[in-house]
């Protein structure tokens, strides 16, 4: 089979064209604030939407229109790389971070909503600058695609092909027959929750700027601050607030949409949810008595940072109201075993994802009463239903491939001089797409003193947990690029 | 539009391609999941696994609130019971897919409307239908009429006589001098060209024109054709199809019919009186000899196989049969038989499919035909007062490319139009149009 290159390369156009016009939001705090970001802003958008506009040109009339599987991996996988390219510009041409490697680690952490930085200063940064930081957690939180396909008329029978190699989880959900009608009420509940956080924060005390940035990259589950002290600058409302939003940032959308219609019933019989539920009140529970016992500090106190963090690192969203590594070893490794939670599918949270947790453990447990019972069919039930075989299997190469990529990677890091926790934490959460890990990439800690061609090894592993691993290694397998 | 489709086999499928072209929103039902795997790959539809009698199903597809429940399963009964628990359920409309033909003729004694399905849908009769259209002009391989014949579509195969071949459309203007023909579409292999003046005639191109009456004659000696009436006619296969086709045709015609299941001709001849039955394998090409197959004027193969059809055609056409019609059930073999000679395909599917289509249109346009193997369609428009193309000549509508304006019929008279035509109001117009264009072309008029 042979690709449609002109598709392929008429979409990236436009995708990159989309992300031009994203930038040039950021004009009105650059000129608002007035810190001399404005030019490095406008040129960035302005090359971003003419090198779109050239490859959407040049292939615009393209005679075959249909998008085999295998040209949508390609969009999606080419696709986010060359907008982490270009979403660099800004960062390079302000001389916020000068250097290719660490702007386009701080894009692609954005991007895939890490939220990792090497900035060893955020607060000296101009805003306009911080704002496009922000920006990219939250355009890459739902997916460019999922927004190409919710508000530009072409993607129409391609659209789904497209759609589920990007979005998270094992198969989304389709809220509407049609794809477009789908995403459209996505992102339209992505907006709102959004605004509404913005509004809240704003009430709380935080500067306009601050909420939206905050709004931005807490709905995405990116965990980029406008502080250098992250959350932890603020109050305990608005620490309250984001641990209420990052939640529903984990939270499934098609769940929330639910939740909108007034069917809580639904909501509440999913399966996935409660487990969701579940988890984040148990580990909140253990993390708060360990603390309290750990630290000395009074119990609200202990409660509030307990809950924030496991919130925070469930949901793979990464803000920091206190330094997890800093009570106890105990506290340490729970929050590292943490890393590979993650939170809902179809949810804007990285990682591993609960339902693939639950279907592996129910069949493991399974498999002990299918022995007893040699000739039972015994299925794993999810939501009341039967999981089918294949995605069992699916399950199981996925958590497979996920724990290699983690064993060697770490192996990788810690070959180019990285110590061993370090190491093994920057992998994690890089792979998680969570952001802060252990060791000196801690939460308070930042990512600018590992060797350059580590932070190019992370950023792989982000685009690879941000597009849930098959997307993106499916292109390194032959038999991809094979013609039979 | 919100539409159920029951069903999820070529019917439903080609119906739903059809209809998610147009941003319908369309839930699909069906037992299959590997069927519906398949269509949720190839189409922006939502598909649902379980079975359309179902109470839960009907519900899951948010029954209540569509506008339109399409029942295409395999079964019959299947397809009623569906129809009626749909429409009990709030469907706005009901279509359901029969094979036993009383339901049709019998309509309204039965009452169906009562119990709640709306429109029935015969393939087997739709398809012996377009059979007979296709015999009163052997010459062509596709045909059809509007207002009667002042104005129709044909499409014919451009062979080795034909003055045609090889010249552009812009050289074979000379050839249309009274201008009563318009050439709207040229089907090569697979691929449908919407055709503009360097557009050439090759060999095998299948050709289609919308004509005057007057031109018809004309287009029939540029692609050298004979007009020749058809007297004899061999049908081979006693399936549901042959023996309609043999029902409507056997006062006009003489018809031999082969069978090959003894009991079976037996039971046809007590039903066919004027038709004489063969038992035999029509793949024994010294039985279709024996029988005269050099004589006959017609052949139509309407066995329950698409190879076997393909194949005896191709053995009639070698003994110069004029016409030959294969039914095909397998959609991918349409283009290559037509490719290799066989003169018309019949795929009672496709014409299921769009016989749904056309209705359910029906209000926003006059008239909708797919034609056969071409990729769009055929449509008839009323210019509306208030339409935008009034009072501007074609050649500066900027009208898509991949749509062409056949022909207009103003006061009872089909004319065919060239660039400098201007619009009035109550014009109606022939358009085809590819798939992907319609809705453009649509807003022309509105």
């Amino acid at each position: 089979m042979r690709f449609n290159y002109q598709v392929i390369v008429n979409i990236i156009g436009l995708l990159l064209m989309l992300n031009g016009v994203f930038m040039l939001l950021c004009i009105p705090f650059s000129m608002h604030f007035g810190e001399g970001d404005l030019m490095a802003i406008n040129w960035s958008g302005l090359i971003t939407i003419c090198v779109g506009a050239i490859l959407w040109f040049a292939t615009k009339d393209h005679s075959n229109k249909e998008l085999k599987k295998k040209d949508g991996y390609l969009i999606v996988t080419l696709g986010w790389v060359s907008m982490s390219c270009f979403g660099a510009l800004p960062y390079i041409l302000s001389g916020a971070i000068p250097n290719f490697t660490d702007a386009f680690f701080e894009t692609i952490s954005g991007y895939t909503t890490t939220g990792a930085s090497i900035l060893t200063d955020i607060e000296s940064v101009h805003k306009g600058i911080l704002f496009w930081r922000s920006l990219t957690q939250w355009i890459g939180g739902m997916g460019i695609i999922v927004l190409a396909v919710a508000i530009l008329p072409i993607l129409g029978i391609g659209g789904m092909q497209l759609f589920v190699a990007e979005s998270p989880g094992i198969s989304p959900d389709k809220l509407q027959p049609r794809i477009k009608e789908t995403a459209k009420r996505l992102w339209l509940i992505y907006v709102m929750l959004t605004g509404i956080e913005t509004v809240l924060l704003w009430a709380g005390g935080m500067t306009f700027f601050d909420a939206l940035n905050h709004g931005l990259t807490t709905m995405s589950t990116g965990g980029f601050s406008t502080k250098n002290a992250s959350a932890a600058h603020f109050s305990p409302f608005i620490q309250y607030v984001m641990i209420l939003f990052m939640f529903l940032a984990g939270t499934n959308f098609t769940m929330t949409y639910f939740g909108l219609h007034g069917q809580f019933k639904k909501v509440i019989r999913n399966e996935e949810f409660r487990f969701y539920l579940g988890t984040c009140v148990l580990l909140t529970a253990v993390t708060t008595f360990a603390i309290y016992l750990a630290s000395g500090t009074g119990f609200e106190q202990s409660f509030r940072n307990g809950l924030f963090q496991v919130v925070s690192v469930v949901t793979t969203t990464g803000f920091v109201s206190a330094d997890y590594t800093q009570w106890s070893s105990f506290i340490t490794l729970l929050f590292f075993i943490m890393l590979f939670i993650g939170a809902s599918a179809g949810s804007t949270s990285g990682g591993v994802k609960i339902v693939r947790h639950v279907i592996l453990l129910k069949n493991s447990i399974l498999e002990l009463k299918r022995q007893l019972h040699p000739s039972a069919i015994i299925p794993v039930r999810f939501n009341k239903t039967a999981v089918p075989k294949d995605i069992t299997f699916n399950i199981l190469a996925f958590i497979m491939i996920y724990i290699s990529i983690f064993s060697i990677g770490s192996i990788v890091m810690a070959s180019m001089g990285v110590d061993l926790e370090t190491a093994m934490g920057s992998v994690a959460t890089s792979l998680g797409n969570v952001g802060p890990g252990i060791g000196s990439v801690g939460p308070v800690d930042n990512f600018a003193h590992l060797p350059t061609p580590g932070k190019w090894f992370l950023s792989f592993l982000m685009l690879l947990g941000r597009l849930e691993l098959f997307t993106v290694l499916m292109l390194l397998t032959p038999y991809f690029w094979r013609k039979l | 539009m919100r539409i159920i489709i029951a069903g999820a086999g070529d019917v439903g499928f080609h119906l739903a391609k059809l209809l998610a072209i147009e941003e319908h929103d369309i839930n699909i039902i069906d037992l299959d999941s590997s069927k519906l795997q398949y269509i949720s790959n190839h189409l922006d539809v939502n598909t649902i696994k379980g079975s359309s009698t179902s109470y839960k199903i009907l519900e899951e597809a948010k029954v209540s609130k569509s506008d339109l429940l399409i029942a295409v399963t395999e079964s019959e009964s299947t397809n009623i019971s569906t129809a009626i628990i749909g429409k009990n359920l709030g469907a706005k409309k009901t279509i359901a897919r029969i094979s036993n033909t009383e339901f049709l003729h019998k309509k309204d004694i039965l009452n169906l409307k009562s119990i709640g399905i709306d429109e029935l849908i015969s393939p087997e009769s739709l398809a012996a239908k377009e059979i007979k259209k296709l015999l009163k002009e052997t010459a062509l391989t596709d045909t059809f009429e509007f207002e009667k014949g002042i104005l129709s579509l044909v499409g014919v195969t451009i062979d080795e006589d034909s003055e045609l071949l090889n010249q552009s459309l812009a050289d074979t203007a000379y050839l249309n001098p009274d201008r009563n023909f318009n050439t709207v579409a040229i089907l090569r292999g697979n691929e449908t060209i919407i055709p503009h003046g360097a557009n050439k005639f090759m060999l095998n191109d299948h050709a289609y024109f919308i004509t005057q009456p007057d031109g018809l004659e004309r287009v029939m000696n540029l692609s050298g054709k004979i007009r020749t009436p058809v007297k004899n006619l061999m049908i081979l296969g006693g399936s549901k199809i042959g023996v309609k086709t043999a029902m409507q045709l056997s006062s006009k015609y003489k018809i031999k019919l082969i069978e090959q299941d003894k009991e079976k001709c037996f039971e046809l001849a007590d039903q066919l009186q004027d038709t004489l039955i063969i038992n035999g394998d029509g793949r024994d090409v010294e039985l279709l000899q024996e029988e005269g197959i050099a004589d006959m004027d017609a052949f139509i193969a309407v066995t329950g196989n698409s190879e076997t059809n393909i194949i005896t055609s191709l053995v009639a056409k070698n003994h110069n049969v004029k016409k030959t019609i294969a039914l095909v059930e397998n959609i991918d073999y349409i283009h290559l038989s037509q490719n290799i000679g066989v003169d018309t395909m019949i795929n009672k599917k496709l014409i299921a499919a769009s016989f749904i289509f056309r209705h359910i249109r029906k209000g926003e346009v006059l008239n909708l035909i797919s034609i056969h193997g071409v990729d769009g369609e055929l449509v008839e428009f009323e210019v509306k007062p208030n339409s935008k193309i009034l009072d501007v000549e074609i050649k500066d509508l900027n009208f898509p490319k991949s749509a062409i304006i056949g022909g207009v019929i103003r006061n009872n008279q089909g004319i065919t139009v060239r660039g400098n035509f201007r619009f009035q109001e109550k014009d109606r117009v022939v358009v085809l149009s590819k798939p992907e264009c319609i809705r453009t072309v649509e807003g022309f008029f509105k």
